[in-house]
């Protein structure tokens, strides 16, 4: 029974107005809708219209002149990148970051994981502490890092050289400098994994365990035909998070080198910051955005889809 | 309906509440002594006319990103920017500064005072030193040769290096297989402005140019080639690791004594001299630079004000850059760290007779011989590109031959574009 129509029969209080009792009604039935609105405009203001000026001005040669409108150059931006080497620099140096440093730490992510999960379980003061860089601020970490490896004062080449052992030139050679920056990210990142990992590991079923006991299993034999399937969905994610992190590397490289020396640091991320912000060629770093935007989507698709073909095959 | 009137409510208010902290004028400024001079000034300035001015500090390498957007957005959030001098082309050859010209008229002047040192105030006019102005200067730095005499008579230069080529031969001595972890040269060698920053006042020396007569780039040059090799010769006695080193690094290396000598900013001077930061109090020398096949000229790094072209409060802008750059106020300033532009002030026995202005003669000087960074609209654009591949030579990536190859052909493409 409707109350609404009840209590209007009663006719003791006087009737709400016909278009105060509608409008009531309405905002009644639509209010999850006016709650949410909000939210939404805000997204949609900061992602999906900066999404859409950057796609639009990706097919513009920005000019930053006073009254002077923008030049439509179709595909030029995008067959820029065809031939820009800086470009090519960027992507080559981001590719080789992202495949060492997410590679790396996943290893020894996992590594740890299964070692502290196996002898010190009930130590949470280790993982604790495991877990600390990663809740640094990134800008702090490469701060600290900077003092580190700064070359004549840092604490790192004062170590090495009480030590009597040869001092290096960290973040300022350039054959180090990358290396320099990936164990920075090793340091900061492998406590991500290692708590995904743990997390994953902490959650598999023991019965299958107790069952390969009995069959005399190998350690290996255990990991490589329970403990690995059975973490295949933990470890997609944990991954898939770390390469789009990795892919937009610019805290660590802004701080520590500025893309030097002799550009082997430079990642895509500040090449884009400063084609767009220091240089003001706003039409092509929208290009090279898209570009990223669309091979981060392809890569992470890939990705997925290959872990969820190789779940269906197990 | 009382929910949806609530937060209809409270975004009122809290417009309201945005509204009451709208400011007269915006002023945009970098972070360090030039900005808190600044920032000071706007506090003095606030009490005696009533103007409520807000200053927005950022990092040196952000403040023209910020302000160069905020320019090509039209969004006039900033009335005034204090812009480091070569960022002047850009602002101002894309629209973005109002000609002061009709200001001075209201004040009944044709532009700046000649108390302005005319190498400061050439800077403010666009093109240089002819057109109209478009700015004021502020803080007026050169490059210093900062030296040690004591460690430069030891091998055999008791009055200090007149040559780029003493230098070498000193600091090579000095610094000798390296093993005593003392260096008798330091350099900015980060990839980008550091390293183009300490590069072009040796360039010149040579007698060299980035740009010849009819505008075109000169990189293919004799003198350029014996500048570059000189750069990395001097790089070859300097401490591991310049490759990564900009002013503060440099810096440090002196007033911690592990350096000899190096090129950098006159503001150093007060690190130098300060028992608490420094190993070296009272022995650094501060000379003009050295020359090369040529008279030695350093490079310019004035801070100046502009007023934005979608500013608001023009007028008001122009009146509190008049007060800011005034004799009495530069001297203010100048107690505050930074550098002068007046010759009134620079000559001050005020200032002078004690021990943290006794620069001020050189500097002085040094300004008056220095040289602009090349005007150029795109000069961010072309500074990166010259210093990619200055860094990549210093590196041992490349030769010096490439380093200047590949700089002509980097530059010429984008300028072509």
């Amino acid at each position: 029974m409707d109350d609404s129509a009840s209590t209007a029969t009663v006719g003791d209080t006087p009737a709400p107005s016909f278009i105060g009792e509608r409008l009531e009604r309405w905002v009644e039935t639509h209010l999850r809708y006016i709650m949410l609105a909000p939210a939404v405009l805000i997204l949609a203001a900061l992602t999906l219209f900066p999404t859409f000026y950057m796609f639009t001005l990706s097919f513009q040669k920005f000019n930053p002149a006073v009254d002077v409108p923008n030049e439509w150059v179709g595909l030029g931006n995008f067959a820029r990148l065809l031939t820009d080497e800086k470009f090519h620099n960027a992507l080559g140096n981001t590719l080789f970051f992202t495949g060492a440093a997410v590679g790396i730490e996943f290893v020894l992510g996992l590594s740890f994981a299964l070692l502290v999960d196996k002898y010190i379980r009930r130590l949470n003061f280790i993982k604790t502490i495991l877990m600390l860089p990663m809740m640094l601020p990134p800008v702090a970490v490469a701060i600290t890092w900077k003092l580190i490896y700064q070359p004549q004062f840092g604490v790192l080449n004062d170590f090495l050289f009480r030590l009597g052992l040869p001092t290096g030139v960290w973040t300022s050679g350039a054959d180090s400098a990358m290396w320099a920056i990936i164990f920075v990210d090793i340091w900061e990142w492998t406590p991500f994994i290692f708590l995904m990992m743990l997390a994953g590991i902490a959650s598999l079923p023991e019965e299958p365990y107790e069952a390969a006991d009995l069959d005399g299993a190998s350690a290996w034999q255990k990991f490589r035909d329970l403990t690995w399937p059975f973490l295949r969905p933990v470890v997609t994610i944990a991954l898939l998070l770390r390469l789009m992190d990795a892919l937009r590397l610019f805290d660590q490289v802004f701080i520590l080198t500025r893309g030097g020396p002799a550009s082997v640091t430079e990642t895509l991320s500040l090449y884009i910051f400063r084609v767009a912000l220091r240089f003001q060629d706003i039409g092509y770093a929208a290009a090279m955005s898209l570009f990223v935007l669309f091979s981060t989507i392809v890569l992470s698709t890939w990705f997925i889809r290959r872990m969820q073909m190789d779940d269906s095959k197990a | 309906m009382k929910r949806l009137l609530s937060l209809v409510g409270t975004l009122v208010l809290s417009a309201g509440l945005a509204g009451t902290a709208l400011a007269d004028l915006t002023v945009a400024v970098p972070n360090g002594s030039e900005g808190d001079g600044l920032r000071a000034a706007a506090v003095d300035y606030s009490k005696l006319k009533g103007v409520k001015i807000e200053i927005v500090q950022a990092p040196y390498s952000n403040l023209f990103e910020r302000a160069a957007t905020a320019a090509s957005t039209r969004s006039g959030v900033f009335d005034i920017v204090l812009m480091d001098d070569p960022w002047i082309p850009f602002f101002a050859e894309n629209g973005f500064l109002v000609e002061l010209g009709p200001f001075f008229k209201g004040i009944g002047t044709d532009g700046p005072d000649n108390d302005f040192l005319s190498k400061s105030v050439a800077l403010c006019r666009n093109p240089y030193n002819t057109g109209p102005y478009i700015c004021l200067p502020y803080v007026g730095n050169a490059q210093l040769f900062f030296y040690d005499p004591e460690q430069y008579a030891s091998v055999g230069f008791p009055d200090g290096p007149r040559t780029w080529d003493d230098v070498l031969t000193a600091s090579t001595e000095l610094t000798g297989d390296g093993s005593s972890r003392k260096y008798g040269y330091t350099m900015r060698a980060a990839e980008g402005n550091p390293v183009v920053a300490d590069f072009m006042p040796i360039f010149w020396s040579f007698g060299a140019t980035l740009f010849d007569a009819d505008r075109k780039v000169s990189l293919q040059t004799p003198e350029a080639l014996q500048a570059v090799k000189m750069f990395l010769a001097l790089a070859k006695v300097a401490p591991p690791g310049v490759e990564s080193f900009g002013a503060d690094e440099v810096g440090t290396a002196i007033a911690q004594g592990s350096a000899y000598s190096a090129i950098n900013w006159p503001n150093w001077v007060a690190t130098f001299e300060d028992p608490a930061q420094s190993r070296v109090v009272g022995k650094i020398a501060n000379v003009k630079m050295p020359d090369g096949t040529s008279a030695g000229s350093s490079e310019i790094g004035h801070w100046t004000m502009g007023i934005s072209i979608d500013s608001k409060n023009k007028q008001e802008a122009f009146d509190f850059m008049v007060w800011a750059t005034s004799a009495e106020q530069v001297k203010i300033s100048a107690l505050r760290g930074n550098p002068p532009v007046r010759f009134s002030v620079f000559t001050d026995t005020e200032l002078t007779s004690q021990e943290q202005y006794r620069h001020y003669p050189t500097l002085m000087q040094a300004i008056n011989f220095s040289t602009p960074r090349p005007r150029h609209p795109q000069w961010p654009e072309i500074e990166n590109a010259f210093g990619r591949e200055l860094s990549a030579a210093v590196a041992g990536r490349i030769s010096a031959e490439e380093a200047l190859d590949r700089s002509q052909k980097a530059i010429e493409a984008i300028i072509a574009r």
